[in-house]
């Protein structure tokens, strides 16, 4: 089984390593989270009431907003869901920079993201499938090969759409004085650790393919690239988010639904 | 050894409230638009960002994994004293949760905040203190004796000692700003609606205590709303009418939540009836106000119930009258600095972002800065005078509507 950087046996990561390595990260993840409920869930399921300090406490809260009548934009689940989740129309108001930076980023990881599954998913039924031996009656597109090239392009687009919003953010942090000097530990740790996962992406597929961004480097080095990227993505952007500002992208959405969209 | 107890608890703050910590993304946009953060010279203590960290801090140093670990960490009793000082350094108006980008409700949490830290023994602020035993004294915060909410009222007024729409006058008008009161009734007596009024059975609507963290001791604030909803329900009421904006909002948010249950009648803000009956043209007009008059939101009314236009609707009706808007208004709106008890507690502060307001007033060279509360108005006066504006006359719509009506107010006493 080859993943993600197969092109030669030299250019192999292991099924075992990348299963290994997802396992540990979801693990931490899922501690984290358990960890995140048991702290909210020191609050109580009503305004004025008594700590519940259950774990269920709160999902309870959240139902009850959402399903409390609001005084000022009653809006719907759905219309929160669209305009307020995806489209972050609360950022596009305050500021269309901003939104545009942090919309490129969303948009860019989040595609990403699901491209790397849908990779997953077809490298996991195919290789199922030689187990099994259906491998032979899947359709074309299914290969894992030919399914990476399939992927080759919506990857680069929309990781030139990442590397956008990312820039954006790092000259927002670094030379608009008022932003620079907000910043805090908390905030630069989420840029950094985004910026080193894009740029090792980018290096990673650069030296496998030997283009730009492999800078000239022996491709032998794509496989430990490969791996680092991987293992960084993995660590910072699942297990790491419950214990650092990344949160922010599963609190962000819970505020939104819970205050059906705000004020 | 025994483990170190948490500095701080959760006593107050919701599971919901605790999750929307973690949910500020930091982007600032609270910090640019906080009034009192601006009218403190920009401390940033006072920044509604700065308060989410620090809590947020608080609640892992004593609840997050290094604390599970090794057991919480101290919050030197300072840092507590310094928090709690920022935290009432707020008018509760909600700008930091309209312009937040997370939707975060600061204005609900920056009350459980608040109860919290009353809980803990820190709080509240100053004079704020002295509210729950005026209120549980006298059933209003000025010591005055609650006989005199409405046996003042001269003998041409008439009040039903039952109707299907009661005045909740609200201790600010009935007691201080008497005027506001007095138009208020003959406005309604002279369209002719049969109303009532609770009199000396009116409670103060709890506002002061909510806003400043005290509601739940003893039970107060709950016990009073219990109270007052019984008193307008043996009145037969089914329609209360509010011209101040504080007990606009107690009633038709704070009372439900207090009590657990729905009111079983409807609050209205006298503006929303009044544009009602504009519409159907009952309101007979007898008096131009050739006067260029700006509005000022009250917070309690606009940004957290959503009433904007009624009160617009009403002064744009008035014969005369040149309706002329600041540039910030609405959702926007800049807060007078009198709410959340920063009046009574830090009352330098409230009178610095009144002073602000006044400016935006001038700004669009109004003769006439009109509100529709009280508590409002008193504010913006005294800013008005602090900057020596003298040119520019404060007044409540309720006020303006009455003159517009023909009615007299000469003779509203003291």
């Amino acid at each position: 089984m080859d993943y993600f950087a197969g092109v030669t046996d030299a250019l192999r990561v292991t099924f075992v390593q990348m299963m290994l390595i997802s396992a540990l990260a979801m693990g931490i993840f899922v501690v984290g989270m358990y960890m995140n409920l048991k702290k909210w869930g020191m609050g109580s399921t009503g305004y004025g009431d008594t700590p519940s300090k259950s774990i269920l406490a709160f999902p309870k809260m959240l139902m009850y907003q959402m399903n409390e009548h609001a005084h000022v934009h009653n809006q719907s689940v759905l219309e929160t869901f669209v305009l307020d989740i995806l489209f972050q129309r609360r950022i596009l108001r305050r500021s269309p920079l901003r939104w545009f930076m942090h919309f490129t980023i969303f948009v860019g990881w989040m595609t990403l993201f699901a491209l790397s599954f849908a990779m997953f998913f077809v490298e996991m039924v195919h290789m199922i499938g030689e187990k099994v031996g259906y491998a032979h009656s899947l359709p074309e597109f299914m290969y894992p090969e030919i399914f990476r090239e399939l992927l080759a392009v919506p990857n680069d687009i929309f990781s030139y759409i990442l590397l956008v919003g990312i820039i954006i953010a790092i000259y927002r942090r670094l030379f608009v004085a008022k932003v620079r000097e907000a910043t805090i530990a908390y905030d630069s740790i989420l840029l950094i650790g985004l910026t080193i996962i894009t740029i090792s992406g980018f290096v990673a597929d650069g030296i496998r393919t030997g283009r730009f961004w492999g800078f000239g480097i022996d491709a032998e080095i794509a496989p430990p690239m490969a791996l680092f990227h991987v293992v960084i993505s993995l660590l910072f952007c699942i297990a790491y988010i419950p214990f650092s500002k990344y949160i922010h992208v599963i609190a962000i959405p819970l505020a939104l639904l819970a205050n059906k969209g705000g004020e | 050894m025994a483990k170190r107890e948490p500095s701080i608890n959760t006593e107050n703050f919701t599971a919901v409230q605790l999750m929307e910590l973690d949910s500020c993304s930091r982007c600032g946009e609270c910090v640019d638009w906080c009034p009192t953060y601006d009218a403190s010279g920009k401390d940033p203590g006072l920044a509604p960002r700065d308060k989410i960290l620090r809590w947020r801090e608080y609640m892992n140093k004593s609840y997050g994994l290094r604390a599970k670990l090794f057991g919480p960490k101290e919050i030197p009793e300072e840092e507590i004293e310094q928090f709690k000082d920022d935290v009432y350094g707020c008018t509760t108006c909600g700008m930091c949760a309209t312009v937040c980008e997370s939707a975060i409700n600061t204005v609900e949490l920056w009350e459980s905040m608040r109860a919290n830290l009353v809980k803990r023994g820190n709080g509240p602020f100053g004079k704020q203190g002295a509210f729950l035993k005026l209120i549980g004294e006298y059933k209003n915060p000025y010591m005055a004796d609650n006989k005199d909410r409405t046996n003042w009222f001269p003998e041409d007024v008439k009040i039903e000692d039952k109707a299907e729409v009661l005045y909740f006058g609200g201790c600010t008008a009935e007691l201080r700003q008497r005027k506001l009161a007095l138009a208020t009734a003959r406005v309604l007596n002279k369209l002719g609606i049969k109303f009532t009024m609770l009199g000396e059975d009116e409670i103060c609507c709890g506002s002061a205590l909510i806003r400043t963290g005290q509601y739940y001791v003893n039970d107060v604030a709950k016990v009073n709303a219990q109270k007052n909803i019984d008193n307008i329900v043996a009145k037969g009421a089914k329609t209360v009418l509010y011209a101040c904006a504080g007990c606009y909002r107690a009633s038709i948010i704070d009372w439900p939540r207090l009590t657990g249950k729905e009111l079983p009648f409807k609050v209205v803000h006298i503006t929303e009836f009044l544009q009602d009956l504009i519409e159907k043209g009952e309101i007979k007009w007898e008096k131009s106000i050739d006067k260029k008059v700006t509005y000022h939101d009250p917070c309690h009314m606009g940004r957290h119930v959503g009433v904007f236009e009624p009160p617009r609707a009403v002064l744009e009706a008035i014969p005369g009258i040149e309706f002329i808007e600041m540039d910030r208004i609405k959702d926007n709106q800049r807060c007078c600095g009198a709410g959340g008890g920063v009046k009574a507690g830090i009352p330098d502060l409230a009178l610095g972002v009144a002073s602000t307001r006044v400016e935006d007033a001038l700004a669009t060279n109004a003769d006439l800065l009109s509100s529709a509360c009280p508590f409002c108005k008193r504010n913006l006066s005294d800013g008005r005078d602090a900057i020596g504006a003298k040119e520019l006359e404060v007044e409540d719509v309720i006020v303006l509507t009455a003159e517009a009506m023909g009615i007299d107010l000469s003779d509203t006493p003291e």
